[in-house]
């Protein structure tokens, strides 16, 4: 989510464990507070620790009974054919908690191999880690065969990692019969379990997960909460603001102590990009909304975000696992013949969000870029590659592409929109500035291009709206529904726990009013889901590409039950989405 | 002018081709049952079963001409559209540029590029005559084609084209061919009907082990099609006729039982995109003003795509090409000029010192910006290089309900071919690759 501001009121509910709902409480006293992302044992809802939060505190208490050396879990990324970043932190004493800047360097053994008992080991080595890096572990694991499942391990001060496990990618000219995704974004810890992950860690049937931006959130304790209430079901660690390195770096071991994302990222390579919230709300090329001058160079800020995104998170930046040798995080991934997966990043190069939209020309202005001109030039070559690109041209799309325009909607129901998605300002103009809307002639160059080359199957794949939705493309939304043309597709997922419009108006009523006007003004947009959290699964095909949408339950609830909700698919070569009757088998 | 355009052929020029092919001594002329004429290489005009090689393998390449891939659906095209489904479909397919008709029919039947055939375009600047001229001749085609070579072998081949210039390109190659009486005026082409009474006719008298079918209505309807950038109207009708007659070919072969033993391919030369009046695009103008270029530039108009030709001192081709480029891409409409020695291009000298396409939704009308290109569908520029490739068939070599990411392309129909009936691979290789 871009555009939400934070409450200002403080949270109406207090963050104590007594404040969960029992059945929560007593599935926490059932398991205990068992490591999480142990593979082969099944998957666990979260658990709130005795604090009744995962972060650094949980840990702490864990670590009363028996120091443990690895308290964030393991993690693996950014999926080739020989080879795969693997990902692991150590806290060497408990006074090494992450940001803190104590312990001294610890030697980490790691090793990869075919079974999960590690009897056959294909590849293994030493990294020296230390405070300077906050004890992170990252690497590229080299030596692999293409599309092939192995097991990672590490191994420190006499004790061993999780388990994980991870997939290369296959041969770059492999023709493939499928490739099935895990879809995710929005993941805001204070506002409730992320059940999505673990339906998705549940799973047997992905190559890997796609996580669209806004892994975690920046906001104080209290800033930013579930529902209306506001209520902090988890808090953050720190409870204030992350502006600092330390903030940063404490911010994501709180999220990384989850167990449910711990599962999540044991069982599959994750590939991702940021959104605004890894640094802070609405951020663009030289400041964002919710920064100002009390802290501190906005710049300089930014660089301690991407130096602990670089520590914490299993990506390459600038094409290596290495730290401080460059924070670009666009990148292309492929999947034989049948898919390249390009990640999009559009917070770092973009110019300004226009002020004023509707009355703005700046949202049309030419000069003005969503994507910076090097990224729009790499990602129109990622679309037209000559005669061997894959066929899928899959691109991890932070904010969404697809024009929303408005008619008659009812002045009542503008602000709570807008709380969700941004997409209405005040005074009814029909344009979300933080996303393509607002940046309109970059959308039209990139449209342009397929048109131009007739790019077949190009498939957007976005999150950070809080909302589930299935669009095509036109050029020109005035004359699509009746030529029908369309140069691509998106999808767009739900959040992990992020409000949505139900949450903001307490309101469920009102949903089905807003869709069915969305709906019936913009009818490129085949499906609108306003209501619901979760996450979805992309399986791609040589005929089709097809995304599932599953939904959570109560979000406060650890073991909320998970449903199928809805399909679409596009068809190879058509640019068009129907319905799909039933979800992918598992 | 676009010689890929309904304007370019002419009943005179239809005749006076005819009456060469048919003057040549190599041939014979045969009359079918059905009342149509077909051309026989001497020798050849013989029964169906009569092959000297004893196969019951059948080949037939339907070339559904200028059709766009989103263009077979359940509803528009059913019966495409269930040979695809039932068969083999690369939903990736291209034609390769130039994306014209002649060069993408060569490439089929070549297997090799435009560097390699010498055919690069419709309509090109012959150096030595001094003229632009289709690509026409026979002799323009510089390697062996997979007709000759199953002909080599023992294997009788026919061809039913619809169009003119593929008549007159692939000339006497084929041991059976119909050669159109008539080309409808405007038009240019014969209709599919007749060309589709043509082919079974070629089957049912010759029974060729493969032949190679131009069907043009789709694309002839699309370049007049005044209705072309919204509804389409004209070629939705073309759509539904030819789509029929295909599905007829095809219930033949059943109820005959040569579908047993049969692969059909089916594939477009190039798909189609449509213009407004206004998004017309003429350089001759600008080329003639500048200092440098001024008198010493021929432009071939191919409708999406303009090749352009330096024809001043040598030494200072590059400079001429660096500004040709310049002009053309400051040019409203132009998508990209190339130097035509740019490798993936894969042109020869043929396609002239520099290769102009143009935007989706544009046409270049050379060198008068009102008369040479009057019609707004249009094709030659990349977006008209997405096609349907598809093979269906009941010969165990065809998998039912096979989809491919594999980029498979116009040069893939000879390699594919030549597999299907056991051919060695050529000491030259295909640039192609076999799709089975």
């Amino acid at each position: 989510m871009t555009s939400t501001t934070p409450p200002t009121t403080p949270p109406t509910s207090s963050s104590s464990p007594s404040s969960l709902p029992r059945r929560t409480v007593l599935a926490t006293g059932a398991a205990g507070a068992a490591a999480a992302g142990v593979l082969g044992s099944g998957v666990r809802p979260a658990q709130a620790d005795p604090t009744g939060q995962p972060g650094q505190a949980g840990a702490a208490e864990r670590a009363k009974a028996k120091h443990e050396v690895f308290q964030h879990g393991v993690a693996s990324g950014d999926p080739l054919p020989r080879r795969v970043v693997i990902w692991t932190r150590v806290t060497p004493t408990p006074a090494a908690t992450a940001g803190s800047g104590k312990g001294g360097p610890v030697t980490v053994t790691w090793q990869v191999a075919k079974d999960k008992r590690f009897r056959k080991v294909v590849s293994k080595g030493r990294f020296l880690t230390s405070a300077g890096r906050d004890h992170t572990v990252k690497l590229d694991a080299k030596g692999l065969k293409p599309d092939t499942e192995y097991f990672y391990r590490f191994r420190a001060l006499g004790q061993k990692s999780p388990v994980g496990r991870l997939r290369t990618a296959p041969r770059k000219r492999a023709a493939l019969d499928n490739l099935r995704f895990g879809v995710v974004s929005c993941a805001n810890l204070e506002a409730g379990f992320f059940s999505s992950y673990r339906g998705l860690a549940a799973r047997d049937d992905l190559h890997a997960v796609l996580h669209l931006g806004d892994y975690l959130y920046e906001y104080p304790t209290g800033g930013y909460g579930m529902g209306q209430g506001n209520v902090v079901v988890r808090p953050h660690d720190p409870p204030h603001e992350m502006v600092s390195l330390e903030d940063y770096r404490r911010r994501h071991a709180n999220y990384k102590a989850d167990p449910d994302l711990q599962a999540l990222h044991a069982r599959y390579s994750w590939i991702l990009t940021w959104d605004d919230h890894e640094v802070t709300n609405d951020q663009w090329k030289s400041g964002a909304e919710n920064h100002d001058e009390s802290e501190g160079d906005y710049k300089v800020r930014r660089a301690r975000a991407h130096r602990a995104y670089d520590e914490w998170m299993p990506v390459r930046m600038d094409g290596t696992a290495a730290l401080g040798d460059g924070t670009r995080l666009y990148r292309r991934l492929r999947f034989g013949q049948l898919a390249e997966v390009s990640m999009l990043d559009l917070r770092t190069y973009r110019d300004e969000q226009a002020a004023l939209p509707g009355v703005d020309p700046t949202v049309s202005d030419p000069s003005r870029s969503i994507t910076g001109k090097k990224q729009m030039a790499w990602l129109k070559e990622s679309l037209t590659r000559g005669d061997h690109a894959p066929q899928w041209k899959v691109i991890g799309n932070p904010v969404m592409i697809a024009p929303v325009t408005f008619g008659d909607l009812p002045n009542d129901l503008i602000d709570p929109i807008n709380d969700v998605t941004g997409i209405l300002p005040g005074d009814g103009a029909p344009y979300n500035v933080d996303q393509w809307d607002g940046y309109t002639a970059d959308r039209r160059e990139v449209l342009g291009h397929i048109r131009d080359h007739q790019v077949k199957d190009v498939l957007f794949i976005t999150g950070d709206i809080h909302s589930g939705w299935a669009c095509e493309l036109p050029l020109d939304t005035s004359t699509q529904p009746l030529y029908g043309d369309s140069y691509g597709v998106e999808f767009v997922c739900s959040s992990v726990t992020s409000n949505n419009l139900k949450d903001i108006t307490g309101v469920p009523q009102l949903t089905p009013i807003v869709e069915t006007a969305i709906l019936a003004n913009n009818r490129h947009i085949k499906y609108l889901d306003f209501d619901n959290h979760g996450y979805s699964v992309l399986d791609i095909t040589p005929a089709r590409a097809q995304m599932d949408w599953y939904v959570i339950g109560a979000r406060d609830d650890a073991a909320t039950p998970i449903e199928w909700s809805t399909s679409y698919a596009t068809q190879a070569g058509t640019g068009r989405i129907t319905p799909v009757d039933a979800p992918l088998e598992a | 002018m676009c010689q890929d355009t309904p304007l370019a052929g002419s009943p005179e020029r239809a005749a006076r081709r005819l009456a060469e092919i048919r003057a040549s001594r190599r041939s014979v002329l045969t009359a079918a049952a059905s009342g149509l004429a077909f051309s026989s290489a001497v020798g050849a005009a013989a029964p169906a079963g009569a092959a000297s090689a004893r196969t019951k393998k059948r080949c037939y390449v339907l070339v559904t001409d200028g059709c766009r891939p989103d263009e077979i659906t359940p509803t528009l095209t059913p019966n495409l559209h269930a040979l695809r489904s039932g068969g083999m479909w690369w939903p990736r397919a291209t034609s390769m540029p130039v994306m014209e008709t002649i060069p993408n029919h060569v490439m089929m039947m070549t297997g090799v590029r435009p560097d390699r055939s010498g055919v690069p375009a419709n309509s090109f600047y012959d150096r030595e005559l001094g003229e632009i001229r289709d690509m026409d001749r026979p002799s323009d085609i510089r390697v062996k084609t997979i007709i000759e070579r199953l002909g080599k072998r023992g294997f009788t081949t026919g061809t039913v084209l619809s169009k003119e210039y593929l008549v007159g390109i692939f000339g006497e190659r084929a041991t059976h061919r119909w050669e159109p009486e008539l080309y409808i005026p405007v038009s240019g082409h014969a209709p599919d009907l007749l060309t589709y009474n043509a082919l079974t006719s070629m089957v049912d008298e010759f029974d060729p082990h493969l032949v190679f079918v131009n069907l043009g209505d789709i694309d002839r309807v699309g370049h007049t099609d005044l209705t072309g950038t919204n509804l389409r109207l004209l070629r939705q009708a073309a759509l539904l006729d030819t789509d029929l007659l295909v599905g007829r070919f095809i219930d033949s072969l059943k109820s005959s039982g040569a579908w047993d033993h049969s692969m059909v391919i089916v594939i477009a030369d190039h798909s189609m995109d449509w213009s407004i009046p206004t998004n017309v695009i003429t350089l001759q103008g600008a080329m003639d003003e500048d200092p440098l270029l001024g008198g010493n530039v021929v432009i071939a108009d191919n409708g999406g795509a303009d090749l352009v030709y330096w024809t001043g001192p040598s030494g200072k081709l590059d400079k001429a090409v660096k500004r040709i480029q310049q002009i053309a891409e400051a040019t409203p409409g132009v998508l990209k000029a190339w130097d035509r020695r740019t490798p993936w291009l894969r042109l020869g000298p043929e396609s002239g010192d520099v290769v102009v396409f143009c935007q989706a939704g544009w046409r270049f009308s050379d060198p008068d910006p009102i008369t040479s290109n009057p019609i707004p569908g249009n094709h030659g520029h990349p977006a008209t290089r997405s096609i349907p490739f598809f093979i269906g068939g009941g010969h165990p070599v065809v998998k039912t309900g096979k989809v491919f990411s594999a980029h498979a392309r116009t040069v893939d129909v000879a390699p594919t071919v030549a597999r299907f009936f056991g051919m060695p691979t050529p000491k030259k290789r295909y640039d192609g690759k076999p799709r089975i």
